[in-house]
């Protein structure tokens, strides 16, 4: 009998395995359709025209800041001339303990002024508003300390534009990524209420002056194996999700939101371990139970930079967060999932996001157990399992390779070191720096005090990055 | 066959797969970098005998027969068609023209190659601004493909073929919007020769199904800054019934109205939609004339954010506007002091006030909005 289930449940782990990679293939086929087409607008396109336009809707950029006294003026400059034709940037100061208040008021000669602060979504206790009178249009917003979600929504609060983009002060923004984006909301103003964007580590690459000079594959490990998992990502699941209208997640890092949908549904969920996948949810679902025509799209040529970690103890740390959100989101909306009321959202994409992301750690770690124990006990087929891995491996790589053709849509990482360094990473990561991912998630499941702290990034820095990375 | 055979097939196909797409992808890396490499080189040696042979007027080109398949040398010609001026340009086209590279291009947008062909195709096209490659831009203002629609517009645009204005306007009404945004682009770029067709096309339209298309048509006249339109955009604004047809009239107006616009303006400043209200008050502040000042002042004390906000701002643009703003600091109002209190920091005036104070160069309105300002203790809960 327990031989019996040992062998079912060791090749029932191999087959979910197989099953997950050719989902993701499926993804990756039908995200070529969309890079395809983003290829060509990319080179011939001309979206750029946008930028002398009288039809591009003005967009708030909304951006967090938690002691970021050592980045936050160079980030706000280099915002400041992201390519759109009107823009205005809100910082808000989310209590910083640091001097990131005072560094900007110095940098962009701010004045406190006295506005009235509409708290359409209720946030910590402003207290302050500031606004500069340079080149550059800034308002920021003083506030308590009540972490990433409420600073953002007290930035949307703060908005004087119908579109904000949330972002990080951490992030390098690619000229073009705002016209992308907002192409993507004029294409439908009516329906559009989300637009996600293409985020792309910077570590290794080249920066002068927070812009990036020329895109390079880290030689550390550990971010090395993050660009291949983010352009797996970006590249080859989301384009798929937005075609079909169904992306269950706008990346914190980048995402252009209504502001009067963001507000209808209350905004950021304060201490939510994955705010931008819960608001992205809510969205669908308040849209859908109020029968509102509405879509959330993604635009990979919407790019943005932002530094991983470097170290396996910060990717720890980063990746349990990760976990422990998407776990609350589950909880969250169970009643979504397989539900055909909520179309392709709850029977395609929030359904693989709870059986592949959701699932799947469960599952592979129960693989190392029974797998093992039942080769030795002599339940499983040597010959059957030496295959289902390999299969697994071949299907894998496949997967990792189509994303990779995908990239090429960018023309990045094209020098021969380049390529031999994402070549190896293709080839290596099923074997150890998989694993250690699972067990991470794993211990998100199990819990605990360490696994709700959020943790800090250790960032170098935009401005330090690049050297020795 | 027994379940093992087949596993080994399928893994076999599995990493013969991968190894197909592993050759590929270093293939194609390698090819992108040499193509790159070559293309740039070759793209600098053509725009360096070009420029050396557009200084002067030729009968003859340097160059081989089949140079228009060279997409180096079309990218040369782009690069200096954008910069070049004067008689430099007739030259230009006159290379255009022998090398049969307008033809070239025609051939490719008419054939079934796929989209990015045809799109570099429509661009180049635009590019060139050759005015004989007009009648196949207008025909493919009805290609299936969105973007090869918006660059032939383009196209038509640069090279200023105004008998396009009408074809242009015939798809306005239902074209995406993202199409009939760049369409109104284009139609801007006409400038004042787009005027009078899109005040036809508007006047024909208005009241039916294609109000999409009467909004960006109303919003190019107001990009244009043609004053003749001022009646025709009060006359439209009178019988709109879709406010969003109204707000963007009250935009136009506010660009081209002028004194005449004042009154339809007056009468939207105190319509029961809060949103014509307040681009009212932004478009009488475009207009510019102060006698409007008594006017919004009252809007201060409307009961709309947006409408208090907008009618501060403008009357901290206006002569005069500021003596009526910190009056309304000193009034019983809150809403009014704040929404004054905010135009006034965004003006300068706040910054002003305090530099003045300081230096004790103030007077009775400094003292004002720095009282008001220092007693309200920063922002409200």
């Amino acid at each position: 009998m327990i031989f019996d289930a040992l062998r079912w449940v060791g090749y029932a782990t191999l087959v979910y395995f197989i099953l997950m990679q050719t989902y993701l293939i499926w993804l990756g086929m039908r995200s070529a359709a969309v890079m395809r087409r983003v290829h060509h607008l990319d080179r011939f396109g001309r979206v750029s025209d946008m930028l002398s336009s009288q039809t591009s809707p003005p967009v708030s950029i909304v951006i967090p800041a938690y002691n970021e006294e050592a980045g936050i003026v160079d980030s706000v400059r280099s915002m400041s001339i992201v390519g759109y034709p009107r823009f205005e940037i809100v910082v808000t100061n989310d209590g910083s303990t640091d001097d990131t208040l005072q560094v900007m008021i110095d940098a962009f000669h701010l004045e406190k002024v006295r506005i009235p602060y509409r708290p359409d979504i209720p946030t910590a206790e402003v207290r302050g508003i500031y606004r500069g009178h340079g080149s550059v249009d800034i308002t920021v917003i003083d506030k308590a300390n009540a972490g990433r979600a409420d600073a953002l929504n007290a930035g949307i609060n703060a908005a004087r534009y119908p579109y904000a983009l949330c972002t990080d002060a951490d992030v390098i923004l690619d000229a073009n990524c705002l016209v992308g984006a907002m192409r993507r909301v004029v294409e439908d103003r009516v329906r559009t209420i989300a637009v996600g964007g293409n985020i792309r580590p910077l570590n290794g690459s080249r920066v002068q002056l927070g812009h990036l000079i020329k895109a390079e594959v880290p030689k550390k490990l550990v971010p090395r194996m993050q660009v291949l998992e983010y352009v797996r990502t970006f590249l080859a699941s989301r384009p798929a999700w937005s075609g079909m209208e169904a992306l269950p997640l706008v990346s914190g890092a980048f995402g252009v939101w209504k502001r009067s949908a963001v507000i209808a549904v209350g905004g950021f969920t304060s201490g939510h371990m994955g705010e931008d996948m819960d608001l992205t949810m809510r969205l669908h679902r308040y849209h859908i139970d109020n029968s509102i025509p509405y879509r959330i799209v993604y635009e990979p040529s919407a790019v943005i930079w932002t530094e991983v970690p470097e170290t396996l103890r910060v990717l720890r740390r980063q990746r349990i967060r990760w976990h422990r959100g998407l776990m609350t989101a589950v909880k969250d909306f169970m009643p979504m999932t397989f539900n055909p009321k909520y179309g392709k959202v709850g029977m395609v994409t929030w359904a693989a996001m709870f059986l592949f992301e959701y699932v799947a750690p469960i599952v592979e770690f129960v693989g190392w157990i029974t797998i093992p124990v039942a080769l030795i006990l002599g339940a499983l087929n040597t010959t059957s399992l030496v295959i289902l891995l390999a299969l697994a491996f071949g299907v894998g790589l496949l997967n990792s390779l189509i994303a990779l053709l995908l990239d090429e849509t960018y023309g990045y990482f094209n020098s021969k070191a380049d390529t031999a360094r994402l070549i190896v990473m293709v080839l290596i990561e099923n074997f150890g720096l998989r694993q250690i991912t699972v067990a991470w998630r794993i211990r998100a499941i199990i819990g605990g005090k360490e696994t709700r702290a959020w943790g800090n990034m250790e960032r170098k820095g935009v401005a330090n990055l690049g050297a020795g990375a | 066959m027994n379940p093992a055979t087949i596993g080994l097939i399928a893994v076999a196909v599995v990493f013969f797969i991968d190894v197909i797409l592993l050759t590929g992808l270093v293939s194609l890396k390698a090819v992108h970098r040499r193509r790159r490499r070559i293309h740039a080189a070759r793209r600098a040696e053509y725009v360096t005998v070009l420029s050396r042979h557009l200084a002067f007027q030729h009968h003859t080109d340097p160059f081989g027969t089949n140079i228009a398949d060279d997409d180096a040398f079309l990218d040369a010609v782009i690069d200096l068609r954008n910069i070049v001026s004067g008689t430099e340009i007739d030259n230009l086209t006159g290379i255009i023209d022998r090398s049969g590279l307008a033809k070239r291009q025609e051939a490719r947008l008419r054939s079934r190659f796929p989209l990015g062909r045809r799109l570099r195709a429509a661009v180049s096209l635009a590019e060139m601004g050759d005015e004989s490659s007009a009648p196949v831009l207008i025909e493919h203002l009805d290609d299936r493909e969105p973007e090869i629609r918006i660059q032939c517009a383009r196209g038509l645009g640069r090279i200023q073929h105004t008998s396009a204005i009408d074809p242009i306007l015939e798809r306005f009404g239902f074209e995406q919007p993202w199409v009939r945004a760049r369409f109104a682009d284009t139609l801007v770029g006409f400038g004042t020769k787009a005027t009078w067709p899109l005040v036809a096309y508007i006047r024909v339209n208005l009241g039916h199904d294609q109000n999409q298309g009467v909004i960006e048509a109303i919003r190019v006249l107001g990009t244009i800054g043609d004053q003749e339109v001022g009646p025709t955009l009060a006359g439209v604004l009178r019988v709109a019934s879709d406010p969003e047809v109204a707000i963007a009239t009250i935009d136009a107006l506010g660009v081209v109205g002028g004194p005449l616009a004042i009154r339809p303006l007056k009468y939207t400043f105190r319509h029961p939609d809060w949103r014509l209200r307040a681009k009212s008050a932004t478009a009488l502040a475009q207009i510019g004339d102060p006698s409007i000042n008594p006017v919004l002042a009252e809007g201060l004390e409307d009961e709309n954010w947006w409408v208090r906000r907008n009618s501060a701002a403008a009357l901290a643009i206006l002569p005069g506007g500021t003596d009526l703003l910190l009056k309304a600091i000193e009034s019983e109002a809150p809403f009014a002091a704040d929404a004054a209190t905010e135009a006034l920091a965004d003006s300068g005036e706040l910054a002003a006030a305090r530099a003045r104070f300081e230096a004790g160069e103030a007077n009775h309105g400094d003292r004002v909005l720095l009282g008001y300002v220092t007693a309200q203790e920063a922002v409200p809960k």
